[in-house]
């Protein structure tokens, strides 16, 4: 037999993992994992979307780490250097931006596919809390992360969002006190916003996360009621390691492609820096994904009836949310009714953000 | 300056060319690549005797002949008709000095035509080895259509020394005559197989499937070992103060150290490199999962990459139609002393005509705007005047105008980028006059142009 080094390195390398590291139960694992196919197959991709997304969010908020400074007299100098002196600078900032803001929508477009292909029900319900919990810290990212740049956009906006979230009940206060650092936004929540974005967040998305994937590991790809129905010679699927990988690759590499792409065309600007003292810009409104409840806000009047409008609006907004947590112990698959009461409810929720999304971008 | 000229509000003109072009450059590219990927593959279904592939050839020819000979056709005409109404001064100079090379390309582009036809409707009808011979003629006419053009196209960049002699043989045959062929040959093979393998995706039995998805992706291997290499070659030829403005020039995006060339630039090799990856872990790798869908998908990705390119290569010889000869508003580069002396509203024929009747100085500074400027600016739309002047007043924009005159670069920053322009003292404050109104109601941006952040976004 002839000898050939490369063949016998590989297998000495691979060898070397195999009595190490759990590497054959891996890949069992993964090879038993299979995705059904058919019509409403596309939205499997949103997660892996979601995850390429926020790998990119890491690697970009590394990066800008390295020039960012969070001080209230050098923060918006810092992002100004960035833009204009350190090489690609204004590439790895305007990726960071566009690529939290697209992560955002995919996880929004991932949580209603879920949604309505009744994903959440039994034994998925810690899967769609971690999926919801990793939603909310999304969000966390975007309102902290949009006060960095200390313009004066972010400025007020972060100042009218603070002054929203005082209205909560009972914690509303604290957690607004507590966020400012004081009662005006400062140096002081420069410094906290800094601190939750890339060092708490990240901590409590990582248990998230772990959680979210072991349960997805643990439960597979949930089939929707119309392909569970269908008798087995009809049901067709694949194994998700490796060809519904390499199609999800080949998804990554599409969607990284259309991020770079928007961050070429158009890059992300900085407005002039925030002055505390000065007027809040006229027609000032948040970023997108708080565009609706934004909106719904605007829209109530000062009082409903003993209640003033905005603590019953944030009420109603409450109420909502909770329903949407608690959506499986209602529509456990039982019920018909419950079921298509749990649906309507889902679309009525979509086309009402979608509304007041787009009234709030046109006002 | 000589004929009537068509101005597009918001888009500009420009862009009704470059959106008509681009598509044609698809088609065009499509029909090269695509003609060569027919003749090859019908070869190897002869050779093989192999009727499935005969099969898959009927059916991927058939939108191909119906697209590159309709689809192509129309906005071929259509570049023709939009580049006589908005730049016809380059146009003139470009029928002028290639009449021949036209006239070759037209009959080439006929027989093409021809050949793609009878070749269509003759499946079937006529022995293997006969519809064969239409295929590799049809691939030979169509790779000729490109030899003429392509010497054209690169004339633009590189009249090299045309310039000298006026010989047109030496305009067509230009320094960047023979990479660029190259990268285009290149990149025509790749979009062949792009499109078959969105036509491949669609068989349906399973092994023949495989097969050909392979086969189709391994039309994009010339370009990835190939294209690198012809690429330097071609940037080695192009002149290196055009090479020097996609990193320092035409800065629009309002942020700092990239130039929207870089940028361009940048995006193109992203998209290659995705082409590549997406070669590899599609088709290569998972050929059984490679669906009619994600074949779509794909060939967008080959599309941009191919029109991002393009578009950069259009910019690369800015502010020329013909480099060094004639710039992008149709003023020749030798004239422009000449109309700065005696005035560019009594030399050029159109021009002169428009003005001659008692025209007052507004008049007379919007028909200066629309000849020299709107080439490449329009009044509130893309690279908006009123954008760019921005809170300058008229005493203000007539001392911009009047670096913008400067030939000299140590005097004009925006020589190389812009045309100077071509304007006598008074022209350029009936020019300055028409532009003021054009900014009227901005508030003073005085201060504001002194703050950091505009310094850098405020260059045209």
């Amino acid at each position: 037999m002839v000898y050939n080094p490369i063949v016998s390195s590989k297998n000495s390398v691979e060898q070397f993992l195999k009595d190490r590291l759990p590497i054959e139960e891996i890949s069992e694992l993964a090879e038993k994992k299979k995705v059904p196919i058919h019509k409403h197959s596309i939205w499997y991709y949103m997660g892996g979307i979601a995850g390429i997304l926020l790998g990119i969010q890491i690697v970009t908020g590394i990066l800008l780490m390295v020039y960012y400074v969070p001080e209230i007299n050098a923060a918006h100098a810092s992002i100004l250097k960035i833009n204009s002196q350190v090489t690609f600078g204004w590439f790895i900032r305007s990726l960071h931006s566009w690529s939290a803001n697209a992560m955002i929508l995919v996880v929004i477009v991932h949580l209603f596919s879920t949604y309505f292909m009744k994903a959440y029900r039994k034994p998925r319900e810690i899967t769609w809390f971690s999926g919801l919990a990793l939603l909310g810290l999304c969000l966390a990212f975007g309102f902290t992360g949009y006060l960095l740049p200390w313009d004066d956009v972010s400025f007020f906006a972060t100042k009218i969002g603070l002054d929203i979230a005082s209205k909560v009940p009972l914690i509303g206060d604290f957690l607004s006190h507590a966020l400012r650092g004081g009662d005006a936004v400062s140096q002081n929540t420069i410094s906290r916003f800094f601190m939750i974005h890339v060092a708490v967040l990240p901590a409590i998305l990582l248990v998230a996360m772990g959680v979210h994937l072991l349960m997805v590991q643990f439960h597979g790809i949930s089939e929707p009621d119309f392909f569970k129905k269908l008798p087995d010679t009809k049901k067709t699927y694949e194994k998700f390691f490796p060809q519904f990988f390499y199609k999800d690759i080949l998804v990554w590499i599409l969607a990284v492609n259309v991020l770079i792409i928007l961050t070429m065309l158009s890059p992300w600007g900085i407005g002039p820096e925030a002055d505390p003292f000065a007027a809040a810009p006229i027609g000032i409104k948040p970023e997108w994904y708080f565009l609706a409840p934004f909106q719904f806000l605007k829209m109530i009047p000062p009082m409903v009836g003993p209640i003033e409008g905005e603590l019953a609006g944030i009420g109603v907004i409450s109420l909502v949310a909770l329903a949407m947590i608690f959506i499986p112990f209602y529509d456990t698959g039982e019920s018909k009714t419950r079921s298509s009461i749990a649906t309507a409810f889902g679309a009525a929720i979509l086309i009402g953000a979608v509304v007041l999304t787009l009234m709030g971008a046109l006002s | 300056m000589n004929y009537p000229l068509w101005v597009v509000p918001a888009l500009g003109g420009t862009w009704v060319i470059g959106i008509i072009s681009i598509i044609h450059v698809f088609i065009s590219h499509f029909a090269v690549g695509g003609g060569i990927f027919l003749a090859v593959a019908e070869n190897l279904a002869y050779k093989k005797q192999d009727d499935r592939m005969y099969d898959f050839l009927k059916r991927h020819s058939r939108f191909f002949v119906l697209l590159t000979t309709v689809a192509g056709a129309v906005t071929g005409v259509g570049i023709w008709f939009s580049v006589s109404l908005v730049s016809p001064d380059g146009l003139a100079s470009l029928i002028q000095s290639f009449t021949l090379a036209w006239a070759e390309e037209y009959l080439f582009f006929v027989a093409e035509i021809a050949t793609a036809i009878a070749y269509y409707y003759t499946w079937d009808k006529i022995t293997q080895k006969q519809h064969l011979l239409l295929a590799n003629l049809y691939a030979i006419f169509s790779v000729f259509t490109l030899v003429i053009i392509n010497g054209i196209l690169t004339f633009m960049l590189t009249p090299s020394r045309w310039l000298e002699t006026h010989n047109w043989l030496d305009g067509v045959f230009n320094a960047t005559y023979w990479p660029s062929l190259a990268v285009r040959l290149l990149i025509m093979l790749a979009i062949a197989g792009m499109y078959a393998l969105v036509t491949s995706s669609r068989i349906e039995e399973p092994k023949f499937r495989v097969f050909m998805v392979r086969y189709c992706a391994k039309w994009l291997l010339p370009v990835f070992f190939l294209g690198p290499v012809c690429t330097v070659w071609f940037l080695t030829q192009v002149p290196q103060s055009t090479l020097a403005t996609i990193f320092s020039g035409i800065q629009s995006s309002g942020v700092g150290n990239f130039s929207i060339l870089a940028r361009a630039l940048y995006t193109s090799l992203v998209l290659s490199g995705t082409i590549l990856l997406f070669a590899f872990f599609g088709p290569y790798l998972n050929p059984k999962g490679f669906t009619f869908r994600i074949a779509i998908l794909f060939m967008a990705c080959g599309l941009a990459a191919t029109g991002t390119t393009e578009w950069m290569r259009e910019m690369l010889r800015k502010p020329y139609v013909i480099y060094s000869y004639i710039y992008s508003n149709g003023i020749h580069k030798d004239q422009i002393a000449s109309l700065q002396q005696k005035g560019f509203l009594s030399e050029g024929v159109w021009a002169h005509a428009l003005t001659q009747n008692n025209a007052d100085d507004l008049k007379k500074g919007e028909t200066i705007f629309r000849y020299q400027c709107m080439s490449c600016h329009t009044e509130n739309g893309y690279r908006s005047m009123r954008k760019l002047l921005g809170g300058r007043d008229e005493d203000a924009i007539c001392n911009f105008l009047a670096v913008l005159r400067e030939t000299d670069k140590a005097k004009n920053n925006y020589a190389g980028i812009m045309p100077p322009l071509a304007v006598t003292e008074p022209e350029l404050k009936s020019l300055a006059k028409y532009l003021a109104t054009l900014n009227k109601g901005q508030t003073d941006t005085a201060s504001r142009l002194t703050k950091p952040e505009h310094m850098i976004v405020q260059k045209p």
